[in-house]
């Protein structure tokens, strides 16, 4: 009796779960692990996903989230192909769009002079006035009140806003010629003002000594040394005075490195002033 | 019974000392090198040159390594060394442009500060300091943070 019952139990366990069919390859499925994956930050995967079924889903979401995902890649530039494709109907429009500006800044570093569009509500219209604000301070010809142009940003952007505006009108750099003339003037001075000051001290001393050499051996009537010493002292001289009008142009690189750098690492914080979007609540 | 278990042993043990004399290469002694394995630089020491400045910076250089840097080492903490520099900057401007940035470059090497907080570095460990950021073009200036460590060479 207990093998019958054993064997009665046993055979339906085995056989329902080959009974249940699951069809991973229903669209709807699909779509499910592409959500997932795309929640999980795998864009790459979860985009192939989304291509397999956008054709039969025809869904303007699945686009726009192609279209986040790839600008989260850094494919801006695919990010945008997809932009053209999206429908001006889409309730996602007015986020594509923005969206579609940030690629374009991404690839282009240069002013955006699109126009805002009636669609955007008003959170969407102050990304975007932010956005296109920002935008100009990769425009050569910039010439903008500062009241004016940190007025789009909050309060706690402002202050690095303004720091950025401060630096696009006046820049600190030094001037290469000065530097160039400090030195010829004083040896070492040029690279003591663009901040080098071991290379200065030493500039100063390695000139005044061959100098000395120089007029020392002069004195002694040792011509042949005092003229060896003489061409390196000038040699020193004149390469301090070349050092010193390069230093203060690496100088002035450095100051565009850092401004580059600040503005990249200052828009990557506010996400590009865009929206938080998230699909994976 | 006990013969066969023998004879049984007796063709294992022939044929597996047989097998181990099939091997083509003896054991035999080896010659290890006890040498500290070193980063040898590639010196050109020949005289071939575009040009009269090219020429006389080359001469200077292969003098240099030849009598003094292969004897003394390698001590320039910079990269490229301040020879190899000369002779780059001959390459990018010309013989009386190179020399006042060799000169001003042996007097940053002269420079007992220089310190890690002011020049990139390649992965070995010396400073990186190319001559294309001093040949006064602007537009060559590629800037690198002291906390970039470049490829060696």
């Amino acid at each position: 009796m207990r093998y019958i019952l054993t064997f009665y139990l046993l055979i339906p366990l085995s056989s329902l779960p080959q009974t249940t069919s699951f069809d991973f390859h229903l669209p709807e499925n699909i779509k499910k692990f592409a959500d997932h994956l795309f929640c999980e930050g795998d864009y790459l995967r979860a985009i192939e996903q989304y291509d397999l079924i956008k054709q039969i889903l025809d869904n303007d979401t699945i686009e726009f989230k192609v279209m986040l995902g790839y600008s989260s890649l850094g494919f801006h530039q695919e990010s945008n192909e997809i932009f053209k494709v999206v429908n001006d109907k889409s309730n996602f429009y007015a986020d594509a769009y923005l969206l579609s500006l940030k690629n374009q800044l991404l690839i282009a570093s240069k002013l955006i002079n699109d126009s805002s569009i009636a669609l955007f509500n008003s959170i969407q219209m102050k990304s975007f006035s932010k956005l296109t604000t920002i935008s100009m301070l990769y425009d050569d010809e910039f010439n903008i009140p500062k009241e004016k142009f940190i007025s789009p940003f909050d309060e706690e952007e402002r202050n690095s806003v303004s720091s950025f505006y401060d630096y696009k009108v006046e820049p600190q750099y030094k001037s290469p010629t000065l530097a160039g003339i400090m030195s010829a003037i004083i040896p070492g001075s040029g690279k003591m003002y663009v901040g080098e000051w071991g290379d200065g001290i030493t500039a100063l001393l390695a000139t005044s000594l061959f100098a000395f050499l120089a007029y020392d051996n002069f004195s002694a009537d040792h011509t042949t040394r005092a003229w060896i010493f003489t061409g390196l002292g000038a040699f020193f001289y004149a390469g301090n005075i070349y050092g010193s009008v390069a230093s203060a142009q690496i100088f002035n690189a450095r100051i565009d490195f850092a401004f580059s750098n600040g503005l990249e690492l200052f828009l990557q914080q506010q996400n590009y002033f865009l929206p938080e979007y998230d699909f994976c609540k | 019974m006990r013969s066969k278990l023998n004879l049984i042993l007796l063709f294992l043990f022939i044929t597996t000392s047989a097998f181990c004399q099939m091997e083509n290469l003896k054991w035999q002694k080896s010659d290890p090198s006890y040498e500290k394995p070193t980063k040898q630089v590639h010196r050109d020491y020949s005289f071939e040159a575009d040009n009269p400045g090219e020429l006389i910076a080359k001469s200077l250089a292969n003098a240099y390594w030849f009598f003094i840097s292969d004897v003394d080492g390698d001590n320039c903490p910079f990269r490229p060394s301040c020879s190899s520099f000369l002779l780059q900057s001959v390459k990018e401007t010309n013989i009386f442009q190179a020399s006042l940035m060799f000169f001003d470059r042996f007097t940053r090497d002269m420079n007992i500060a220089k310190g890690d907080e002011h020049y990139p570095k390649v992965s070995a460990g010396y400073f990186y300091d190319p001559p294309k950021n001093y040949t006064l073009n602007q537009g060559k200036i590629k800037y690198l943070p002291p906390a970039f460590i470049a490829d060696d060479e």
